[in-house]
Parts: structure tokens; sequence; C-alpha cells
């Protein structure tokens, strides 16, 4: 009784409902639409934005945000290509492009949870920086096939009763992220934060502390997020990653993450990215113009943030009345 | 006695005459005419959306679809253009629905009380679609050369643009406005504090509601000034300006948290990250030192007013009376 009553509450559903809609509608509407290569498609794409949509959901839930990943992630795919064709190896590469993502969190870490500085502010800051450093860096290059780690190529191309390995590292890495969130004491902390930083400060939480590990794990998925990006598109290019952000903080709002803090989790994430996904090979299975796509992720999100205002209204109303007593 | 007081705004004053110092000793090119008529074209269209977006941040709320509205109103213009709509009407057209765009802005945070982060997030996709919607994959370019012309030539016997016009009445009219209504202090204290803004009887969603629309609106006239200097509507114009205009003004001083800024701050900003783009540009520097230059100055922008707040405590505890530091509210 009480696993059915959790799962109606669960802040998941609506968006799991709506995945289930949308690719339920279309399978209907195009009887050969559940293929194995939809479901590729499928897998391949949402692999980089599930990863970094778990990333996002650490900083969101305490009301931060992080919109330097699509700068962080595209400059690490470069640099584990580049490390590979200078002949310093797939380790190397990984060092770099994980220790740039750890790199780039901790400065943002630094400023928004020592010195309180506007997360907003300081990860667009870091989104140009790192955007122009790597621009400078990769002077126009472009990552081709034969540059890329056989292994990264690897994971890539073959799959495991056919889910592509890419899709099997994005999973390891939500349901990592969803224990920790959900289980651990620092990720129970990040919620505390986002729902009220001043009552978490006075309830003994090390708030700068967390909010700057919390940057750096973000940093660090991102640069392993690297290498998913660069097994997907098999070459990498100074526009790598460009403009991923705001996609990515779009998988997690529609996921149920409140952009106010304090709710939502990454499985919920997880969810509005292959939602999102889902979207896009819908349209064109139903052989609607790819023009419309866009428009149609605009006004899911909208139709997102609506119901999850409505339900987050709902909750409150109850608990006003039932603390009519006290 | 009457000391001068650094301000963030007048210390961004003198950073701009810095920048042009500095490109007029980099290049013998930097100050000459039809440079100085570049740069003044070449930040037009983020000049006047900063106007707007000053508002908005000022009172406390953000608009990231900026982009997608200037060209939601290019995309107009072309599609009715297309649809052999004189060009006039197609111009009052795109400014229409740079307008209505900005009032759905307003609509879904003040009526239905939504974020407007994650709103304009999503209206940027959304508007973004609509322009793909409207014109498909074919830009239009056939436009009358009449209207066209003044895309790129100057007022004559100057070496103005004719965008100059434009520009320069909208930041007077906006600054006159911001620092000199009723109107403008009711944006100011919206911005501190929404609450007590309400219960002093300020209509803190009416206000709210015509920012919104005052941006989408704003987007809309640089959207045609950006169709006429490129003498092109194309659905994937303008894609990324929205942090260029947040970025610029940010570093003019208007603070994130909202209740803060000066429009002179905003316009020496968008200047001078113009000055720093042109004389970078003559020097041979690439263009990725601009982005350098931004997100530093970004940061430089937030971390100023933390060091110069610490000083001032380090220099109160020394004196005898106890000063209670301001309780700052931090937003993503």
């Amino acid at each position: 009784m009480s696993l059915i009553r959790n799962l109606l509450r669960a802040r998941e559903l609506p968006v799991f409902a709506a995945l289930l809609i949308v690719m339920g509608g279309t399978s209907l509407a195009v009887p050969h639409f559940f293929s194995a290569k939809v479901a590729l498609d499928l897998f391949l794409g949402v692999a980089v934005i599930a990863i970094l949509a778990a990333a996002q959901t650490f900083v969101i839930v305490m009301r931060h945000i992080d919109l330097s990943v699509g700068s962080t992630v595209g400059f690490s795919a470069f640099l584990i290509g580049d490390a590979y064709s200078k002949g310093l190896g797939l380790g190397t590469g990984m060092f770099l492009a994980i220790g740039l993502g750890v790199l780039v969190g901790a400065l943002n870490g630094f400023l928004v949870g020592y010195l309180k500085l506007p997360s907003l502010v300081v990860t667009l800051a870091s989104l140009y920086i790192v955007r122009g450093i790597f621009n400078e860096y990769a002077t126009g290059q472009t990552i081709i096939e034969s540059e890329v780690p056989p292994e990264i190529n690897w994971l890539g191309l073959n799959r495991l009763f056919g889910v592509p390995y890419l899709f099997l590292v994005g999973l390891a890495i939500v349901i990592i992220a969803g224990f920790v969130m959900k289980r651990m004491r620092a990720g129970r902390d990040l919620y505390a934060i986002g729902s009220n930083p001043q009552a978490a400060e006075l309830a003994g939480i090390p708030v700068a502390r967390r909010v700057f590990f919390a940057f750096v794990t973000t940093g660090g998925i991102t640069g392993l997020a690297g290498a998913v990006l660069l097994g997907r598109f098999n070459s990498a290019n100074p526009n790598s990653g460009l403009g991923l952000e705001l996609l990515v903080v779009a998988a997690c709002v529609v996921g149920g993450v409140t952009i106010a803090g304090g709710a939502g989790t990454v499985y919920g994430a997880f969810i509005g990215a292959i939602l999102l996904q889902g979207i896009t090979l819908s349209i064109g299975a139903l052989g609607i113009p790819q023009f419309w796509q866009q428009a149609v992720n605009g006004s899911l999100i909208i139709g997102a943030i609506a119901l999850d205002r409505y339900l987050s209204t709902r909750v409150k109303r109850t608990s006003i009345m039932g603390s009519k007593n006290e | 006695m009457s000391r001068f007081h650094l301000t963030w705004d007048k210390g961004v004053g003198l950073f701009l005459i810095f920048t042009i110092l500095l490109g007029t000793f980099s290049s013998e090119y930097f100050a000459t005419t039809s440079n100085l008529t570049f740069i003044i074209r070449d930040v037009a269209e983020i000049a006047i959306i900063a106007l707007a977006m000053a508002y908005l941040i000022i009172a406390g709320e953000i608009d990231l679809s900026v982009a997608s509205m200037l060209s939601l109103s290019s995309a107009t213009i072309g599609f009715l253009y297309r649809a052999e709509v004189p060009f006039e009407m197609a111009m009052l057209g795109g400014l229409l629905a740079g307008l209505l765009a900005g009032l759905f802005n307003g609509f879904l945070v003040t009526v239905l009380g939504l974020p407007s982060l994650a709103v304009t997030i999503a209206t940027l996709a959304l508007y973004r679609g609509m322009c793909w919607i409207l014109l498909g994959n074919k830009p239009v370019n056939q436009l009358p050369s009449e209207w066209v012309n003044l895309g790129y030539s100057q007022i004559p016997g100057t070496f103005l643009p004719w965008t100059v016009i434009p520009v320069v009445v909208l930041a007077a009219a906006s600054w006159f406005v911001l620092h000199g209504t009723r109107f403008g202090r009711w944006v100011f204290a919206i911005g501190v504090n929404p609450q007590a803004a309400e219960f002093s009887g300020i209509p803190v969603r009416k206000v709210k509601l015509l920012l919104f629309a005052f941006t989408g609106f704003m987007s809309g006239i640089a959207g045609v000034i950006y169709t006429l200097r490129f003498a092109s509507a194309s659905p994937d114009g303008a894609v990324g300006y929205e942090l260029g205009v947040i970025a610029a003004v940010l570093f003019g001083g208007v603070s994130i948290a909202g209740g803060v800024g000066t429009l002179w701050g905003v316009i020496a900003a968008v200047l001078s990250l113009g000055v720093i783009r042109s004389a970078l540009q003559l020097v041979d520097f690439s263009a990725n030192a601009l982005l350098v230059v931004s997100g530093g100055l970004l940061l430089i922008s937030v971390i100023s007013p933390k060091v110069t707040d610490y000083v001032r405590s380090q220099r109160s505890k020394a004196s005898t009376t106890k000063l209670t530091r301001r309780n700052e509210r931090v937003k993503p």
C-alpha cells in the first residue's frame, strides 16, 4: 500500500508518464517505430545529456546552477583525442580530461561556496573562459576518427545485448550519482542546503564545503562525459559541446529537479533527458518536419515547469491544513 | 568637502576610457572613423537589449530568451516579406512578434508564478523553434535595397551609422525612466524586496509583466536592426547573444541579486566590450582572447564588491562601533 502511495507521489511520475505517452502514442501511429535502430538512436543520443544532467542535479538541488558544463565537456573530449594523437595514450588523456573538469569545478566551487558569489555569474564567466582557452589551444583543429583512442571508439560502436556500451557507462554514472544523492549524508545535505541555506548552516551542515565539493563532483563527471561525447561522435572540434548547458538544465527541469532547489532526483533528470531525446525521435518518425522539434521541446519544458509549480503548491496547501492543530 | 566616491559604474566608465586609449596606442587603425563606425554598428543590438535586461535584472528577474526573440522578430519579417507583405508592414510585424513573445514570458512568470530562469530557457527553445517553423531552412535574402542600405550606410556628412539614432534615443529614454521617474524607483524597490514593495502599494506583478514585454519589444527592435545589418532574415541568427547581453549588464555593475545598478554602467560596459573586441581584432589577437577577457571581467565584477566589503569590515573592526554586515541574498 505505502509503496503504491509513494509511487503516486513521486516527482518522477509525471515525466515518466509523459515518456510512456510519447513513445506509446508514436508506436501506435507508426507501427514499426520500436525498431532496433530507433532504440540505438535513443540510447546513443541520450548518453551524454543523461550524464551531464545527473551531474547538474547535484548543483541545481542546492539552488545553484552550473553553465560551464558545455565548454568543459567539449574541451575534455578534445583533450582525450589530442593526447592520444600525440602518443600519450588513453590513461593520460582521461587524466587530463577529468583533471580539467575537477579544476573548473574547484574554481566554480571556491567562488560560489567560500566567497558566496552568485553561481549564475561565476559559471557564465567560466563558460567563456574555458571556451576561450579551448579554442586558443585547439587553433581550429578537429580530432578525427583516427585520433580517437580505440577503446573509446569501441565503446561507441559495440553493444551488450543491443544496448550500446556508451549508454551503459551513462547508466552506471546515473545509478552511482543517484545512490549518493539518496543514501549518503553528503547528498542529503545538498537537499537541505537547497531548501533553506540559512537553516542548513544553523543545523551544522558545512555549507561552504558541501557546495565546493558538489561543484568539484559536477566538474569531474563533466570531464568524464567528455570521453562519452568523443565516443558518440568519434570526433571533436572547437565547437564541441557548444550550447549543451541549456539542454542539460532543460532535461533536469523536465525531470522534476526544481530550479528553486531542494527537490528532484538524479533518476528524474535521467528520465527527463530520455524524454527530450524520445520526442526528437518521435517527431522524425511521425513525419513532422524537424523544424518543429525545438518548439515542441520548448513547450514541453514550459509544461513541465508549470506542472511542477502546480504540484508543489498543492503539497504546500495540504501541509498547511495538516498543521491546523498546532 | 565632497569627495569623489568611486562606484563600480564609474569604474567601468574609467575602464572604457582606458580601453579606448589602449586601442589607440596599440593600432593606428583603431581611432579611424571607419573603425568607430564599425564598433558602433557592432554593439547596437546588444546595447539595445542590454538596456531592457538591466531593468529586468534590477527587478530581480532574468530573461534568457532575448536572442531567440531577436531572431523571431527577424524571422517574422522574412516570413511576412516572403508572403508579399510590404516591407514596412513586415518590420512592424517583427516588432509585434517581439512584444508578444515578451508578453508571453511575462505571463508565465507573473500570472502563473513560474521561475524566470527556467521559463526563459524553455522559451529560448520555443521561440527559436518558431523561427525554424516560420522560415524552414531557407533564409530570406532579397530585401528592399533602400531599407538594407540603412543597415550599413552612414548618416550623411558624418561617420555615424544610422543605427546610432535608435540606440541613443532608446538609451536616453531608458535612462530617464529608470533614474528619473517613480516607475524607475519601483523597479529598484521590487528588486530589493518584492514583498516589501507589494506591501507599500507597488503593483509588483504589473510592473514585472511590463518589464518582460519591454524586453521582448527591445529584442524586436534589435531584430529589425539585425535584419537590416545583415540584409537577411535567417532562422539561426544571433545564437548565444543572450549570454553576451547578460555578461555586459552584470559587468556594468547591475547586481544579479537585484535592486542595484545604473544604466550608465551598462552602456559603458557594452561599449568597452565592443572596443576591446575591435582592438583585439586589430592587433591580430584571436576571438578567443575576447572570450577569456569577457569571462575575466565578469568575475572581477562580482569579486570586487566582496573585496571592498571585506576591507570595510576590517576597518570597522578597528573602530569602536560594531558594524553589522549586510545579510546578502545569494541567488543562482
